[in-house]
This record gives C-alpha cells, sequence and structure tokens, in this order.
C-alpha cells in the first residue's frame, strides 16, 4: 500500500513546499505514494486518515492551532517542514507577533530543517519516510564540516565587529581560508546543525543559522557561545542575530 | 425580511491561504470578496535593522518571489549609497530573475492553471487530480519537470541555492567565473528552449480553436509596469501606466509617490487617478505596456490567438509561456558575455549618500516596490513593500463578483459559483504570501 500524505501549510513563505515541488524526485514521489490533502496542488480540503503529515509554516494564529491537531489526530507520523515549523523561523524577528514552533501544540515525530531545507537533505528524508524508515539528521554543528575549519582555533578568543563582510572584502574559491570568527565576523556556524554543505560559508558569506540549533537548549548554547567570543557594543545592541529563526525560550 | 448569508470558502491549488467570501442577501449575492489572512509584519520587524541585512530577510517573505524580493531590495539601497552596480553582477541578477521567473510560472502553468483550462473549454468534466494531471501526456510531463527543475537549477548555480538566494547582495553579486558552469546553464536554456517551444505549440493545438467564456473578459484597466524604451525588462526601466495607445504615463521609480502610495498599517495601495479606475500588474500589463518581445517566432504565437482571448485575463496562461521562453532566449545572450568570465571586486559600501531608496523589479507577478528610509545610525526606519497581487486585487475582485452575480442568478448553484470564480483568481496567480508580508 502506497502511504498516504498530508501536506499543509502554517504561516510561511511557501519556501518549503515550492523547494519539495521541485525536487528531482517529486514525480517519483507522486507516484510512490497517495496524496490526500495538498492545498496547493489538490482540490481536496478535508483531513482524513493518513500515514505522514507535513507541515510547513510556523504558528502565528490561534485558528491555526486547530488545523494543526486535526491533522496530529489523523496522521501516524507528522514532521516539521522547515526552519518555521521546527524553530518558528523568519517571524521570530517580529516583536509584535507570538510565534511557535509546530511542537509547542502537537507532538511530531522529526523535523526537516532548514530555510529552506537543503534539497538533497529533503529528498533523502522523504525517500527513507515513503520507505517506512525513520528520518536521520546529523547532530553534529557546522563548524565540525566547515571547509575553513582547518584555520579555526580551538580557544578562539575573537572580537566580533560585523555580521556580514563588506562586499569588496568578500573572498572566494582558494582564497576564501579563513574563520570567519578570527576575521571578526559573526558566524553562527558554532551552533548550527550541518546539513546544508556550507553553502554561504562557501560563497564568502558566515552562516546566518537558518538550519537552526543542534541541541535544544539553545540559549545556554549561545552563552557558551558568547563566553568564546566578545562582541562589539553594536552588536550587543542589535537584535535579531541569534534569534533571527527561533524566539529565545522564557524562564518561566 | 432580509436574509443574509455568508458563505466562505477556501481557495485551493493557489499560494498560500486565501479564501472567498460571498454574501448572498435575499438569494442575490451582494458581494464576493478575495480576502487574504493577516500581514506577517516584515515592514514592522525591518525597523532597526542594518541594510546589509534586509535583503535576506525579505527573500522570506515569499517562496516563488524570493529572487524578485532579494534584489528589489538590494536596488533600494543601492540607491541610498548612489553606487555603481558592475555589469556582470546586472547580468547575473537577470539570470537569478529569469531561472525564478521558469520554475514560478511553470508550476502555476502545470499544477493550477491547466486543470482550470481542462475545465473551462470543457476538455475535462471534472478537474484533473495531480495525478491524472502527471499521467494526461507523458512527454507534457516530462518537459514541465525538466523546466522546473532547469529554473532549480539556474539559481542554485547563480544564486547558490534554489530558494532564498545567497549571493545576491547590496553593491552586486557574489560570483566566482566558472566555464563549466556557464556552460552547463547554456545547455539548460537551450533545453528550455526546445520544451517551451513544444509546451507552447501544444498550447495552441489544445486551445487556440476555442474562445473563452465572456466572463473572463477583462474590464478597462490602466496597466502597470516597468518597461525599458518600451523594451520588456524585468530589472532595468523606468514605470508605465498605460491606459490605451493615446493615454500614458512614464515616470522614474523614486517618483512613484506622485501616482501611487500605501499606508503600511493598511492593507491595499493607493493610486491617485479617479477612484473607478482599476490597476493592472503582471504578465497582461507586461504585453500591454511592451507589446514586443523582439522575437519573431513569439509574433507568430501570438497570431493563433484573435482578441477573444487577447482581452481576456485567460491570456496570461498563454503570455506566461511566452515569458519563459523569451527569458531563456535572454539567458543564452547574457550566458555570451566576456565580462562573466571576469573576476571582479564588488563596491563597496561606505558613505550613504541618500536616507532613503526605492527598488523595483517586475517580479513574475508584476511590478514589485521596495522604499526604505534609514535613520542617523544608517538603521531602517521605515519600509515600505509594494506588492504585486496587492495591486491586482481590486480588479479581481471586480471580476468575481460579476462572475458570481450572472451565474448564480442563471443557475442558483452556489458551489458552482465558489468553483468558478476560484478559477478566475487562479488566472492571476496571486501571491498570498507576498500580500501578507
Ligand atoms: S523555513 Fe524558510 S523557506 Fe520554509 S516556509 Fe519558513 S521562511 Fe519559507
Ligand atoms: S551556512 Fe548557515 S545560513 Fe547558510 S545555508 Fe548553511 S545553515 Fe543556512
Amino acid at each position: 500500500m502506497k502511504p498516504r500524505i498530508i501536506i499543509i501549510s502554517l504561516t510561511s513563505c511557501s519556501g518549503c513546499i515550492s523547494t519539495l515541488i521541485s525536487l528531482d524526485i517529486f514525480p517519483q514521489f507522486l507516484e510512490r505514494t497517495k496524496i490526500i490533502h495538498f492545498p496547493f496542488i489538490l482540490d481536496v480540503e478535508k483531513i482524513e486518515d493518513c500515514d505522514i503529515a507535513l507541515v510547513e509554516g510556523c504558528i502565528s494564529e490561534d485558528s491555526e492551532i486547530g488545523l494543526l491537531k486535526e491533522v496530529r489526530k489523523h496522521a501516524k507520523k507528522v514532521y516539521a517542514l522547515g526552519t518555521c515549523a521546527a524553530y518558528g523561523g523568519i517571524l521570530s524577528l517580529s516583536n509584535s507577533r507570538n510565534i511557535k514552533p509546530i511542537s509547542t501544540y502537537i507532538e511530531i515525530d522529526g523535523i526537516i530543517p532548514g530555510c529552506p531545507p537543503p534539497s538533497k537533505l529533503l529528498g533523502n528524508i522523504l525517500i527513507r519516510l515513503i520507505e517506512n524508515k525513520d528520518t536521520i539528521l546529523s547532530e553534529k554543528v557546522l563548524c565540525s564540516s566547515c571547509p575553513l575549519r582547518g584555520n579555526m582555533e580551538e580557544n578562539l578568543d575573537a572580537d566580533i565587529i560585523k555580521i556580514n563582510p563588506n562586499p569588496d572584502e568578500i573572498v572566494l574559491g582558494e582564497e576564501n581560508l579563513d574563520c570567519f570568527l578570527k576575521r571578526g565576523i559573526l558566524c553562527l556556524g558554532p551552533i548550527t546543525r550541518e546539513g546544508c554543505e556550507s553553502k554561504c560559508i562557501k560563497l564568502g558569506l558566515p552562516c546566518e543559522g537558518c538550519m537552526g540549533p543542534v541541541s535544544k537548549d539553545f540559549t545556554s548554547n549561545i552563552i557558551n557561545f558568547l563566553s568564546l567570543v566578545s562582541l562589539s557594543e553594536d552588536l550587543k545592541n542589535y537584535e535579531g542575530i541569534f534569534y533571527r529563526f527561533s524566539k529565545p525560550k522564557l524562564r518561566r | 425580511m432580509i436574509v443574509l448569508l455568508k458563505i466562505v470558502d477556501v481557495c485551493t491549488r493557489v499560494e498560500g491561504h486565501g479564501t472567498v467570501k460571498i454574501l448572498v442577501q435575499n438569494d442575490e449575492i451582494s458581494s464576493v470578496d478575495f480576502e487574504i489572512g493577516s500581514n506577517r509584519g516584515f515592514e514592522s520587524f525591518l525597523i532597526g535593522k542594518k541594510l546589509n541585512d534586509v535583503p535576506k530577510i525579505v527573500s522570506r517573505i515569499c517562496g516563488l518571489c524570493y529572487a524578485s524580493q532579494t534584489i528589489a531590495s538590494c536596488k533600494a539601497i543601492e540607491n541610498m549609497f548612489e553606487i555603481a552596480v558592475p555589469e556582470q553582477s546586472i547580468l547575473l541578477r537577470y539570470l537569478l530573475l529569469f531561472g525564478e521567473l521558469i520554475k514560478s510560472h511553470t508550476m502555476h502553468f502545470f499544477f493550477q492553471s491547466l486543470p482550470d483550462l481542462f475545465q473551462i473549454f470543457e476538455i475535462s468534466q471534472k478537474p484533473f487530480s495531480p495525478y491524472e494531471l502527471i499521467r494526461y501526456d507523458s512527454q507534457l510531463t516530462t518537459n514541465v519537470y525538466e523546466l522546473i527543475k532547469i529554473g532549480n537549477e539556474i539559481e542554485r548555480i547563480f544564486g547558490g541555492r534554489s530558494v532564498h538566494l545567497i549571493t545576491p547582495i547590496p553593491g552586486g553579486l557574489i560570483y566566482l567565473p566558472s566555464r563549466k558552469n556557464i556552460s552547463i546553464a547554456r545547455k539548460y536554456f537551450q533545453r528550455a528552449i526546445i520544451n517551451l517551444e513544444w509546451i507552447i505549440e501544444k498550447f495552441i493545438d489544445v486551445f487556440s480553436n476555442h474562445v473563452p467564456p465572456k466572463e473572463y473578459d477583462l474590464p478597462n484597466v490602466m496597466y502597470l509596469g516597468l518597461n525599458n524604451f518600451d523594451n520588456f525588462d524585468r530589472y532595468r526601466g523606468t514605470l508605465k501606466i498605460k491606459e490605451n495607445e493615446r493615454n500614458s504615463i512614464e515616470f522614474a521609480e523614486k517618483n512613484y509617490s506622485s501616482y501611487f502610495e500605501k499606508d503600511i498599517n493598511l492593507r491595499g495601495i493607493d493610486f491617485h487617478f479617479d477612484k473607478s479606475k482599476r490597476f493592472l500588474v503582471g504578465p497582461i500589463s507586461r504585453y500591454k505596456i511592451t507589446e514586443n518581445y523582439e522575437i519573431d517566432n513569439i509574433n507568430t504565437y501570438l497570431e493563433y490567438f484573435d482578441k477573444s482571448w487577447q482581452n481576456g485575463v485567460l491570456f496570461a496562461n498563454f503570455l506566461r509561456l511566452l515569458e519563459m521562453y523569451f527569458e531563456s532566449q535572454q539567458g543564452l545572450k547574457i550566458l555570451d558575455e566576456p565580462v562573466l568570465n571576469r573576476r571582479i571586486i564588488l563596491p563597496s559600501l561606505t558613505s550613504l549618500k541618500n536616507s532613503e531608496g526605492v527598488g523595483v523589479i517586475e517580479a513574475p507577478r508584476g511590478m514589485l516596490l521596495h522604499h526604505y528610509y534609514v535613520d542617523d545610525n544608517s538603521l531602517i526606519k521605515k519600509a515600505k513593500i509594494f506588492i504585486p497581487t496587492e495591486i491586482n486585487i481590486s480588479i479581481i475582485n471586480d471580476i468575481i463578483t460579476k462572475f458570481a452575480q450572472e451565474l448564480y442568478n442563471k443557475t442558483g448553484d452556489i458551489n458552482l459559483v465558489k468553483k468558478k470564480i476560484q478559477t478566475v483568481i487562479r488566472a492571476f496567480d496571486p501571491c498570498i504570501s507576498c500580500v501578507a508580508h
């Protein structure tokens, strides 16, 4: 029996879904599954029992909670598709909206992180899901596979003065050798999950953390990280560097 | 007694969450509204952000028009610094806009509009499911899938990733010249041209003999779009508002506010014209404004469609194919430019010349404009983002209201009304994520 699939979006940019539809394996995915609810391409509105539900987007309105719970009730497994669903995502920058990852309201069976999830990672995970296998994600941070790693010192004690290199300072290819932190540029590699093949870093830009954290206790990771580097006053007061893709967990 | 009935229906096969609200009063439809949920607040959380941080944040407004959002943002920032963007970067930005357009238009054509066209022209009785669609014509499916892949790969090669691009930054575009990549990209565009010719001819074959129902006609509208000395151009040029052959105005993007404006606390865009005028952006406007793609085949293709087609919203579906075809040819020309093989250093962004800046792009769905203001510390103080679909909503509502009233009077079948008006909405290819920015 082909696995029955539901794909829904909550508050999102549709980038995860457009990534999914444009995967090389999407036609194969269609052939090997039975999609029963996917408003982007299908007219059916009813939510029925399914094997796998993929949820894109975060919860930003109460009205979305009902739909999410309805999907949970009908799905054997629910996965958060993308960083919005997994951690809250880019709307974490908003002060006026109360953004929550879907795991705040329902139990989930796994996440597929990234903004959007890297195509290879997403493709591999979808195939595993169709074959009724569990998803696997690396538990390592981006630094562990960074191409600039050779130049990173274990006890780095860096003065960070900016979040991006100036356009004229961007170096590529064989010149792109030095760890950003050593160059005084904030890179979130040390606290971000690997899996993106260091896309930004290879293009001369530091990581902004779109894959989200590895450990659940992100805040204490940030505190550890900040004890290693010193941020300029300007950056200390700048909002939305560390919490660009997730809100800090509030102490109760 | 007045009986008021509110019927709300969820729009499917569109990007994002939209609903149509139909008000029935004494068994007559009094109004129909295409509605979109509340804004996510991008314009407000951009406040306080550093300029070089903005383009990658606004990319997340939309996973279909990410390149347009990012590049419009870069242009607005570059306008503040008054820097000249290197020609190489400009050419590469075009390629990214082309890749985005190919992907976005192809997905819309196949999954969203084609099933409607089959139904409207009674080629099929009920809408095709995605499964029926991929089995309808295996060559079509293969071609469509190749196009989506081509769009994706162009983005990956020149943008660093296929959605939420990494390489476009204020000042230019990060790029390490690679002859191998150029030759791969060339193969992709060549392939796209072949596939598109096949799809365009198929479209002509299947649909050009049919006459689109009157309900899909466009009323008199004002077309708005970017154009470059009457040529099709989605990156450079001036804005133009055209009512007809005799009546048009052209202006620089930075002067837009003499013609339209928005209040970021309210939904919608105000045009400083007679309130009864409706404005349209997107493929139809681009076509009406330029009327010239400078490719002979395209003119031949266009000749298959008479006035009954050219005056209606359904024609946008064909124009989208032509736009992809045109831009694939442009892409090939760009790839031949020697400047792509040079290693360049991007200009530095040091001294801010203006405290505000405007950037405009013709996104796949129409004119997209970003306007930023900074404070004394060069941090964003205010941001205004003009979304194409926001402009089209008034005209969509006009058409669906009229359509619904007539159909309901004739049939009394509200379910049919709900279904039919969605086909109109989908023909406009609304981008709901963008509207809810
Ligand atoms: S994770 Fe990123 S790509 Fe996916 S919906 Fe959120 S903003 Fe869009
Ligand atoms: S380097 Fe960081 S920001 Fe860039 S794609 Fe990877 S995880 Fe995302």
